[in-house]
Order: C-alpha cells, then structure tokens, then sequence
C-alpha cells in the first residue's frame, strides 16, 4: 500500500537552527537549549578540524575533470564548506596548504573533509530536534 | 607549527571524535548516547587493528 507522503514542516521552525549549525558546529543545539550536545559537538569537529590544518591537511577547491576528480574534488570542496565559520576563517586566514605527498598531510585532508562531514550529520540532528521528530 | 603523527595515532584521534559525534545524535537518552559512543569507538578500534593484522600478514 503507497505511503501518503508528509508534508515539510514549516521553513521558520528548522531554518534558525541548520543555518546556525553549519556556521559553527554546535550552535543549532546552542539555540535549542541542548547546551551539552553543543558543547560536545563543537569540541568535536572544532578539533578534527584544527588537527587537519595542524597536520597540514588541503582544502578542496571545485575542479572538474574526468568523472572521478569532479567527484573527489567537488565533493571534497562542498564538504569542507560544511565546516561553515572554520571554513571561512581558516581560508580568511591563508590557511589553504599546497599538495604536500606526505601520510600525515593526507590524513589531515581526511580530517578535514571528516569534519565537515560530521558537521552535517550535527546539522541533520538540529534539524530533527527543532521539527519534533527527535527529543 | 605543525603535527607529525603517527598512522595509529591518526586514526585514534579519527576514532575519538568520530565516536563523540556519533554518540551525541545517534540515540535518544544519555546512557544510551554514552553506551553507544563507547561501542562505535571499539568498533573503530577492532578495525584498526584488524586491518593493520591483515596488511601485515598479507604483505608476507
């Protein structure tokens, strides 16, 4: 039997806290009085970040190529810009590394891309909250 | 300034803020977000070193 599709929750109910949340990690839970998660997240993927700048990690800039380096390169750029404020401000700041064939830089890109990544599923979270679906 | 870990350590500290992260969204009450985060990041810690195990043994 088809599921009857659910309607979207109002913009202004979620919109505050996703924005929040991808300019600093933590702060849509901020804004929801969730104040230990926020607390948590933002140490969290604050520090994998700056351990990916620490390790000299590369942020993507978009390229477009052969199938796989629009993909590796694009979706590492949208994933770095999910860090939103660190994003900027290490960027802001000249933070952006040249190539360096090293592990630990390779790792640090990693970190980096991780990051974001994990700052989605914060946003995705906030989200959740902030329509009801999650207590 | 930079750091220069180790592969091992690298992946811990993934581990270790990985497992955070996915403790704080992916359950519903604290004990459960506690008891989840400590699981994910033993699984993190099997695979690391099962993996290490199997490229050591694997290289002969």
């Amino acid at each position: 039997m088809p599921q009857k599709k659910q309607a979207m929750p109002p913009v202004q109910q979620w919109a505050t806290p996703v924005v929040l949340g991808w300019l600093l990690p933590g702060a849509g839970h901020f804004y929801l009085k969730r104040w230990n998660h926020g607390i948590l997240l933002l140490f969290a993927i604050t520090s994998m970040f700056a351990f990916g700048l620490l390790m000299r990690g590369r942020m993507f800039e978009p390229e477009t190529g052969d199938l796989f380096t629009t993909v590796v390169h694009c979706g590492g750029y949208i994933a770095d810009l999910a860090t939103g404020a660190l994003y900027f401000l290490a960027s802001w700041l000249g933070y952006h590394q040249e190539y360096l064939a090293t592990s630990v830089a390779d790792y640090g890109t990693k970190f980096l891309v991780c990051a974001g990544l994990l700052n989605i599923l914060a946003v995705i979270d906030a989200y959740e909250i902030a329509v009801g679906e999650k207590h | 300034m930079h750091l220069s870990l180790t592969h091992l350590q690298a992946t811990l500290l993934f581990a270790f803020f990985t497992s955070i992260v996915m403790g704080v969204i992916g359950r519903n009450t604290d004990k459960e977000r506690i008891r989840y985060g400590v699981s994910v990041f033993g699984y993190f810690i099997v695979v690391i070193f099962g993996l290490g195990w199997l490229m050591y043994l694997g290289h002969g």
